[in-house]
């Protein structure tokens, strides 16, 4: 046996061990799964909507998962990276920061539900080239040039824009007569005054003729809200546009109002944002408190969703799937597909892959409109705004009319 | 605008303001009591008040304990049976825990001061994080019509003026000024009262006189920790909890303790009481955001001009 050969005992052995760690190594690279962060508030006053966000957002990785993964990744599995975003923004931006740098292999993060923690989160999120998603409502988050910021639901200004034709139309359509005078009561959280700001500094109430009685600002939590109440028993707006944005200053608002001889079935409250539609405000509140009430979200599920809202409420146990959950799902869909689009775990590329979306397939199904495309800034083109009222204890699309599953109610005794 | 609308918003923010302040009075007798007779800074009293919530929900809304009584008498009874069942949690708590650091067995140790401080801010982050492992993070709420009716009361101005008492708050501040009033005849009268005021005023001499002073301080501890736990169950007839609640009642309890005069169980009370009404009637000149500044500029100036507070002594006690 020539020298070149000669292959001793050692040689065998280390040769076979380099072999199998090849093996493994490769093994590991190709079944390495996908790694999506989500930073949701899973404690303090908005925890109840984190907490849909991340029931949507696991059963879309587990229907992912299921159906084989990540096809052009040669089957690899997506795995969800859940951290509590907490309920401020110095908590939110920890927590960004905290995943961001524990996860160097994500590809993607979604979040944070309320616009002042998304708004924080994004900074961390922007720095690291991450593409993050999130259904956060405030103008200011797609306003900055930021490059990685994806926003799936209508900003806070078209949400204005959109909602006073549509109360108006439903008034006018109840009454005969347009509603003539509102006043606003909202927190000073962002995604609620993003809406209020073109309705009053922009002039939208102006020009569709609603006299703004009051403007309320207040801070959450609400401790008492009999000030406020008062000030609309003694106001008497035709409507109520009532912007809290968590469930214990919702029931408390609507209850004292309630407690105030102004029930719904004499003053139509407009809310803004899927808290006001979670099925803990039928606990908490009561159907009595609740019908009636009208709110603008940034998406709720239509009928290309119908089977997957099944399989959710039958998985969860939740009685309906409203914005958070199904946005969760609809941002993991969203990366899925631009993972097989780019066939590379890579952030930058997912990033392009979703700048360059047109699509009304696929993630499409789980956003209201017919088109799912971002334009340069990441804003939603064309995302329209979804009416949902609670009617006999069940939140329930009232418009636009081509996903209306009901007639809106507006008190006939109203404006 | 006629006098008729400004008469009828005062006297509907005066109403609020006293049955709020009276059940922030119940919050801040608990806490005080504590500080009064122990000397402790107790973190952890607002999830004192979360764990009552809780418990008047598990007891009457999920098991349904008291569900004989109707929906309007059952969250009553429900608040009323978390505070033996908590002072019972904060004897133990004291035994266990508090008293390794305060009392007689900690008076001679220089560090003992800052270590219940500690000791409750570790109390405090483990009954919440506790209360969010096995609660969850869903809001919820003790569910009576008590907390969306109310009595009319007519005013003068027409028959559109009336003012509206809530019956959850309403209940709640009756509730709270009988237990108030029932804790200031105890602490005077009774021969335990009596020993607790002595273990406050100078527990060196109250020891020498025969009285447990660690015993004393353990009972203190579980009245206050009762007392802050019905506040917390009163509360839950009207007002949506999660169990990060008590950091939103935390700096209430503390600056009406502090308003009332550090020590004082009726200075409590009206410092609690102070804080509600001045919350309230803010809103009549402030807008709605400054709300909680009110009470910070009036806490500041109390303490600029009275630094022992409503009932405070001036001189230290020795």
């Amino acid at each position: 046996m020539p020298r070149g050969m000669d292959l001793s005992r050692r040689s065998l052995l280390l040769a076979g061990a380099a072999t199998m760690t090849m093996g493994r190594a490769w093994a590991a690279t190709e079944s390495k799964p996908v790694e999506m962060a989500f930073v949701l508030p899973l404690s303090g006053p908005w925890a109840r909507d984190g907490l849909l966000e991340r029931e949507g957002a696991e059963m879309a990785v587990d229907d992912v998962n299921k159906s084989g993964g990540i096809k052009a990744l040669g089957g690899a599995k997506m795995k969800l990276i859940i951290a509590d975003a907490g309920d401020t923004p110095e908590k939110a931006k920890d927590a960004t920061q905290r995943v961001i740098s524990q996860y160097p292999g994500l590809v993607a993060g979604a979040g944070c539900w309320l616009s002042s923690l998304t708004l924080a989160a994004t900074e961390v999120s922007e720095r690291a080239h991450l593409p993050w998603l999130t259904l956060s409502y405030a103008d200011s988050i797609t306003d900055r040039g930021f490059h990685y910021v994806f926003q799936t639901s209508p900003p806070g200004s078209t949400q204005a824009r959109q909602t006073l034709p549509a109360v108006i139309a439903v008034a006018v359509a109840a009454t005969g007569k347009k509603p003539a005078t509102t006043m606003i009561i909202t927190d000073n959280t962002a995604a609620p005054l993003s809406v209020v700001k073109p309705m009053v500094e922009g002039g939208l109430l102006k020009k569709a003729g609603v006299k703004l009685l009051a403007e309320e600002i207040f801070t959450p939590p609400l401790s008492d809200a009999t000030p406020l109440a008062q000030k609309v028993r003694a106001l008497r707006p035709d409507f109520l546009f009532q912007f809290t944005s968590n469930v214990p200053d919702d029931a408390l608002m609507l209850e004292t109002l309630t407690e105030m001889g102004l029930p719904r079935s004499v003053l139509p409250v407009v809310g803004n944002g899927a808290h006001i539609v979670t099925p803990e405000l039928l606990k908490v509140a009561g159907k009595n408190i609740m019908d009636g009430v009208m709110t603008g979200v940034g998406n709720w599920p239509t009928k290309k969703a119908e089977s997957l809202v099944e399989r959710f409420k039958k998985r969860t146990g939740e009685p309906w799937m409203g914005q958070d959950s199904i946005s969760a799902y609809g941002h993991v869909m969203i990366v899925k597909w631009a993972l097989e689009k780019t066939k590379v775990a890579n952030r930058e590329k997912v990033n392009a892959a979703i700048h360059a979306m047109g699509t009304s397939t696929g993630p499409a199904d789980y956003f209201p409109g017919k088109v799912l495309k971002f334009d340069a800034n990441g804003r939603r083109s064309g995302a329209p705004l979804v009416i949902v009222q609670w009617q006999n204890g069940t939140p329930v699309t009232v418009g636009p009319p081509e996903f209306a599953v009901a007639k809106a109610i507006w008190p006939k005794k109203a404006g | 605008m006629s006098v008729g609308p400004l008469f009828l918003a005062f006297f509907q923010v005066l109403i609020a303001g006293l049955l709020v302040g009276a059940i922030y009075g119940l919050m801040c007798v608990g806490l005080g009591l504590i500080f009064g007779v122990m000397r402790v800074i107790n973190f952890a009293q607002g999830d004192f008040l979360m764990l009552g919530m809780y418990f008047t929900f598990y007891v009457v809304s999920a098991f349904g304990v008291f569900s004989f009584l109707g929906p309007q008498a059952a969250p009553i009874a429900g608040a009323l049976l978390a505070g033996p069942v908590l002072f019972a949690g904060g004897w133990i708590l004291h035994r266990l825990l508090i008293s390794r650091v305060t009392g007689t067995r900690a008076a001679a140790e220089r560090e003992a001061g800052q270590a219940q401080l500690i000791l409750t801010l570790g109390i405090a982050l483990i009954l919440e994080n506790g209360a969010l492992i096995v609660f969850g993070s869903t809001p919820t709420a003790v569910h009576t019509p008590l907390s969306w009716s109310a009595w009319m009361i007519p005013f003068f101005g027409g028959a559109s003026s009336v003012l509206f008492v809530n019956k959850a708050r309403a209940v709640a501040c009756v509730v709270s000024v009988l237990i108030g009033a029932a804790l200031y005849w105890f602490i005077g009268r009774t021969r335990l009262g009596k020993a607790l005021r002595a273990a406050a005023d100078n527990s060196e001499a109250a020891l020498y006189m025969g009285i447990d002073v660690d015993r004393a301080h353990s009972v203190a501890f579980g009245i206050g920790t009762g007392i802050t736990a019905i506040a917390g169950g009163l509360v839950a007839t009207y007002y949506t909890f999660q169990p990060y609640v008590g950091f939103d009642f935390v700096i209430i309890m503390y600056a009406g303790v502090v308003l009332g005069g550090l020590g004082s169980i009726l200075g409590a009370f009206w410092g609690g009481m102070t804080i509600g009404l001045v919350q309230q009637l803010a809103t009549l000149v402030l807008p709605m955001q400054l709300q909680n500044a009110a009470i910070f500029v009036v806490f500041l100036l109390v303490v600029q001009l009275r630094p022992q507070g409503f009932f405070g002594r001036s001189a230290e006690r020795v």
